[in-house]
């Protein structure tokens, strides 16, 4: 059986390599979190699986597959077909990632024709993420909601397709605790349901850990250790993965 | 309060303009040989000018030509600067053009029996291209910031289709920035063409244009025999008022 994910890329912005030969796989139905430092190159790692990292004026060479299909020689039209559907994406900050002026059915709507035919309908898709799918909701303007609906909405255009892979570039980062710890859940119990494989980026090593299989650590552009959290928090063999563990808070009692 | 009392200004004139052959009584080219620099009241609500044409009836067609054309020749260029925003390299060399001086020569090199129409046309016309590099240059940093942001990003990675992602999302931005603009440059261009008729080279006679019918206003004296020729700086200054207080 092939593997939802396997990548191994490397990325440059003009003369300047930031991912040096990064490599890694994610089985169906497995969770993979990627932890580093800010500017360890982690959203670069997601906009260059997703080929999207030229917009930002960076360029990538390597291999990347899903579910066996080799991505990196298509064309960008074929790209646009592999987008949501075959990778999902659910990007940090719901105040920079919605267009503030369309309506949440408007958002809804694009986003399923996209890669489907006819009307959609969100309301179970709405319901799994816990956001409410009546009128008054779906006519809100986005930049009307509250960062955690925004970020639920997020995970809804993310997850609407029924991707092979989530990719999930600091999902959590932009919310208070007690959102932040609903999100999470949120992202486990769709893996169960739909058994969706999730690339889980972020600084947060703690909260990560605790629903992902398995932690892979980057550091200054290459992935320095790789384990299940439990033996990345216990036995962590890199020194940058030391310091990570070190660094993450302990009760004071 | 204000906002409204300028939108009903504003629509009173464009139905004065809308209606001019209705309101006026007299052609705007009709001479009343017998009857030059008449003074105001009478026949002649106010006045005559030096070739006896009813002033009244000349400042309701001029409205008609200076408040139909100038949004005109906004459009065409708000239009141009979308198109052509791209191109920053055309976009600078065109803002350090001086137009005034290309007005000049392209104006000289018409015939000397070019119509009263065509010289309508062709002063809008080249206002509407003249004046695009000024909004291109805020389309062109609006694209810049578009590209950079995280919705764009977002829409992408959903796999939208280009053309979608420029209708549904891009297009909304640009447009409210169209407006905006169209707004900026409808009130510049009645005063452009007002400064351009000032100087000869506006619309052309018997034609009336505010800007033409300004140009009595170099002869002072004239005024203190009849202020009603301060009609036309009365009712463009009223006019810009009025759109500023709208576009607020």
């Amino acid at each position: 059986m092939n593997n939802a994910l396997e990548f191994r890329i490397s990325a440059s912005y003009g003369k300047t390599e930031v991912l040096h030969s990064v490599a890694g796989t994610i089985a169906p139905g497995e969770i993979v979190a990627l932890a580093g430092l800010s500017g360890s190159g982690k959203s670069t790692l997601a906009l260059a699986l997703l080929r999207l990292l030229h917009y930002r004026g960076g360029s990538v060479t390597g291999s990347i597959t899903v579910e066996g299909r080799e991505l990196t020689g298509l064309s960008e039209s074929a790209m646009r077909s592999v987008r949501g559907k075959l990778i999902g994406y659910v990007p940090q900050s719901p105040g920079t990632a919605l267009n503030e002026r369309l309506k949440v059915r408007t958002l809804l709507e694009e986003t399923w024709s996209a890669h489907a035919e006819g009307a959609g309908s969100f309301g179970a898709l709405l319901e799994s993420v816990q956001l409410p799918g009546d009128q008054v909701f779906l006519n809100k303007r986005a930049g009307e909601l509250s960062t955690g609906q925004g970020q639920r909405l997020l995970i809804a255009f993310g997850i609407m397709h029924k991707p092979a892979v989530l990719l999930a570039d600091e999902p959590t980062s932009a919310l208070d605790v007690i959102t932040q710890a609903a999100v999470l859940k949120l992202f486990a119990e769709l893996n169960q349901k739909n058994g969706t494989a999730m690339l889980f980026i972020s600084h947060d090593l703690l909260s990560v850990a605790s629903i992902s299989h398995r932690v892979d650590i980057l550091h200054e552009g290459k992935i320095v250790e790789s384990g299940p959290p439990g033996k990345i928090f216990s036995a962590p063999e890199h020194p940058f993965t030391r310091s990570l563990v070190d660094a993450m808070p302990r009760r004071m009692d | 309060m204000r906002r409204k009392l300028a939108s009903a200004i504003l629509i009173l004139v464009a139905l004065c303009a809308l209606f001019a052959p209705a309101i006026a009584p007299f052609d705007y080219d009709r001479q009343f040989r017998e009857s030059p620099h008449a003074a105001a009241g009478g026949q002649f609500l106010m006045g005559t000018d030096n070739l006896g044409r009813d002033r009244f009836s000349r400042l309701v067609y001029a409205t008609r030509i200076s408040i139909v054309l100038a949004p005109a020749a906004a459009a065409v260029s708000v239009l141009l600067a979308l198109m052509l925003s791209r191109f920053s390299s055309l976009t600078t060399l065109c803002l350090s053009l001086p137009w005034i001086f290309l007005f000049i020569i392209m104006r000289a090199l018409l015939p000397l029996d070019t119509g009263p129409f065509a010289s309508i046309l062709l002063t809008f016309a080249l206002m509407g291209v003249a004046g695009w590099a000024w909004p291109a240059r805020i389309f062109n940093a609006s694209i810049r910031q578009i590209r950079q942001s995280g919705w764009l990003l977002q829409a992408r990675a959903s796999g939208m289709p280009s053309r979608r992602i420029a209708l549904i999302h891009v297009w909304p931005h640009l447009r409210a920035i169209a407006v905006a603009q169209f707004r900026v440059l409808v009130p510049a261009y009645i005063l452009s063409e007002a400064s351009l008729g000032l100087i000869g080279l506006g619309v052309a006679e018997p034609l009336p244009s505010w800007g033409n019918l300004l140009a009595e206003l170099q002869r002072p004296q004239a005024v203190s025999a009849n202020p009603w020729i301060l009609a036309p700086l009365g009712l463009l200054m009223l006019v810009m008022i009025c759109l500023e207080e709208v576009s607020a």
